[in-house]
């Protein structure tokens, strides 16, 4: 049972973590995180003042405050790194701190001196209340959400190169400059209008933890927009609902910890770049490459005459393999055991000769090639018979090199 | 007929009214492999920028093909210093390559299946076609400059600028960019290259344009890189002087024995 107060909350923290997650991917790769920190701060004193000049808590009266210092901020910031010899993160630093700063002591300035019991809440901008979340802050949300999301669809192209590479962009004509006020823009929007819902000090961390998750799921660009979204939709949405119905604790810090759980759990579990998948594939790797030393240490003993060999000169012994290695050859049918000694099998014996020609070719290939690729290099007879057979018939650098 | 491909004339540019490049006025040929050589803070990768249309300069005009640089629909290639590219980007080599074709697709619209063929097509040119989905930064060097060579060529670039591709590579890719480089004079490309190598300018380049703030001397490879215009370019430092030495004694011992003697 969700009451619609609660679908209010609902729709406004979802789509504010699907508007963040997208703006948030594009500071993540402009390696400018810091930046939605700063400005978030540099909303504080334009929410006050706009208090103090409307004499009200009007919605429109503190977002227009929050918006225009926010820009000013971002000027700033951009600025000051050109004019003077500040470097970015410096600059990036001390405008948060003034601005933060400045939004406090106006604050205490208002609660004491303004209009009375008016501005009591006005602290509920540091932190947020997403759960007094109100149906006109929800509407402005979600219209933000959908003109970013169209935007982020439109220019995906001008985006995507004004963040890669702006000088090929700026040389084939195409507007970076535009495109970079217009990011802008859209983060000073976006962190104004997530101020309500999480407040000064936790926006930045919806901002980035949510490309910072995508991170780990994909190497395109397009698809970590799409992640980052659904990342910041999803954190916006268990949030809300771990917190209005299980939990007595405040709506935007537990989004906040709902998307470090999404982090945390991509970190372990994403197929390639999370831990578990790494070690998995590391521990493989090495139990294939063991098990292939095995094999062709016990085809040259064949080949010697000696087809029982201890299993002592295995393990530990001059092979010094895993047993778990040994157990895996013998698993897989190529090795059998006899007593304390170990054979080849005729299937082992098959395996052993395939994996010796493909590891002989695999050289003669890369003497012959003109650089190495090092991804290529530890391969498998599976992998390199696939590879040589395609590449014999382009195998362009060798040809090259030996004219 | 030998046309011009980049004429530049009377190129001044200048940082916060500290002058970078003086007064440039130089030609550079169509289908030549041009290298740009001088000192550390000569201005080379600033002409670049020039060329490319990403710095405007304070004085002075830059024509492509007789055209004035900014009225040209030409597209010029870049291929940018391998320090400057965020190489943990999320993107993959076809994604590189199709940026090429951006640009005559304009605003808003997304590449389709004509620019994804046109673009593995450039790439298989430069001989990558199997690595089209590797993520960029799981390239070895030589792989990375030849994904960017591929974006140009997706550019139908006629021009095509390189920043430093040969620092920091080894021998063996530094053979493999050669040949993609004898490839592009080829198919009849001006390839503008900034270089650091004097030992090797003989050997890859055609045409060199010799650069110290201002222009030293330009023209084909062998009436120009001589030893002095060298000194002229690196003037007194000393450690340079002794290389442009060397470079200078092997190109005279590597030519014809009558000239060894001439000062």
């Amino acid at each position: 049972m969700i009451l619609p107060n609660t679908l209010i909350v609902l729709i406004g923290t979802s789509t504010l973590g699907f508007c963040c997650g997208l703006v948030g991917s594009l500071l993540l790769l402009r390696k400018r995180a810091l930046l939605a920190d700063a400005l978030a701060h540099s909303t504080l004193p334009g929410i006050v003042l706009g208090f103090l000049i409307a004499g009200s808590q009007a919605y429109w009266a503190l977002g227009a405050g929050a918006l225009l210092t926010t820009l000013l901020g971002a000027v700033l910031v951009s600025r000051l790194p050109i004019l003077t010899r500040i470097r970015p993160d410096s600059a990036t630093a001390s405008i948060l701190g003034i601005f933060f700063g400045t939004g406090i002591a106006l604050l205490s300035i208002a609660q004491r001196s303004g209009p009375g019991a008016y501005s009591a809440g006005l602290d509920h901008f540091l932190l947020g209340q997403a759960a007094g979340m109100l149906q006109q802050e929800a509407l402005t949300i979600t219209i933000v959400a959908v003109i970013v999301g169209a935007l982020m669809i439109l220019l995906h192209k001008e985006i995507m190169v004004s963040c890669f590479d702006s000088t090929f962009g700026k040389g084939t004509g195409m507007s970076m400059g535009v495109i970079d006020l217009l990011v802008m823009l859209l983060l000073s929007i976006t962190i104004v209008i997530s101020l309500p819902a999480v407040g000064v000090v936790l926006t930045a961390a919806l901002v980035v933890i949510p490309p910072a998750t995508a991170r780990f799921w994909t190497d395109r660009f397009t698809h970590l927009l799409a992640i980052s979204a659904l990342v910041g939709a999803l954190s916006g949405i268990s949030g809300t609902l771990l917190s209005s119905q299980r939990l007595d604790l405040p709506t935007g810090p537990v989004i906040v910890l709902c998307s470090a759980t999404l982090f945390a759990v991509s970190l372990i579990v994403a197929p390639h770049k999370g831990l578990v998948g790494r070690r998995l594939r590391w521990i493989r790797r090495k139990q294939r490459r063991e098990m292939q030393r095995i094999l062709i240490f016990l085809h040259e003993n064949l080949q010697g005459g000696n087809e029982f060999v201890a299993r002592e000169r295995i393990i530990a012994g001059s092979l010094a393999a895993d047993s778990s290695a040994l157990r895996f050859c013998i698993l897989s049918g190529f090795v059998e055991q006899a007593g304390t000694h170990l054979r080849l099998t005729p299937k082992g014996i098959a395996r052993a000769e395939r994996s010796i020609s493909a590891r002989k070719r695999w050289t003669e290939w890369l003497d012959s090639a003109a650089e190495i690729d090092r991804n290529l290099i530890d391969l498998d007879e599976e992998d390199i018979e696939r590879l040589l057979d395609r590449r014999s018939m382009e195998i362009p650098d060798m040809e090259r090199d030996s004219k | 007929m030998n046309q011009t491909a980049i004429e530049i004339h009377d190129l001044t540019m200048a940082y916060r009214e500290k002058p970078v490049l003086w007064d440039i006025d130089v030609e550079i040929p169509k289908g030549s492999l041009c290298a740009v050589v001088g000192p550390n803070g000569a201005g080379k990768s600033t002409l670049l920028s020039c060329i490319l249309g990403t710095h405007k300069p304070a004085n002075g005009w830059i024509k492509v093909f007789d055209v004035p640089s900014e009225q040209s629909d030409e597209l010029i290639g870049f291929v940018p210093q391998r320090e400057s590219v965020d190489w943990d980007f999320p993107i993959q080599v076809l994604d590189v390559v199709m940026m090429g074709t951006y640009r005559r697709l304009g605003w808003f619209r997304w590449p389709g299946k004509a620019q994804r063929d046109w673009a593995l097509e450039c790439l298989a040119a430069v001989g990558m076609a199997d690595y089209r989905s590797r993520q960029i930064g799981e390239l070895s060097g030589g792989q990375q400059q030849r994904v960017f060579i591929a974006r140009a060529l997706a550019q139908d670039a006629k021009i095509i600028l390189m920043d430093e591709p040969f620092a920091g590579v080894d021998a063996a890719t530094e053979d493999t960019i050669r040949s993609v480089l004898a490839d592009l004079k080829n198919d009849e490309r001006t390839v503008v290259i900034v270089h650091h190598d004097l030992q090797t300018i003989e050997d890859y380049f055609d045409h060199v344009l010799l650069l110290n703030l201002r222009l030293v001397a330009a023209g084909p490879t062998e009436s120009t890189f001589t030893r002095e215009n060298l000194l002229r370019t690196y003037g007194g430092q000393l450690t340079l002087l002794d290389e442009a030495a060397e470079a200078v004694r092997r190109i005279r011992s590597g030519r014809s024995m009558g000239k060894a003697g001439g000062k």
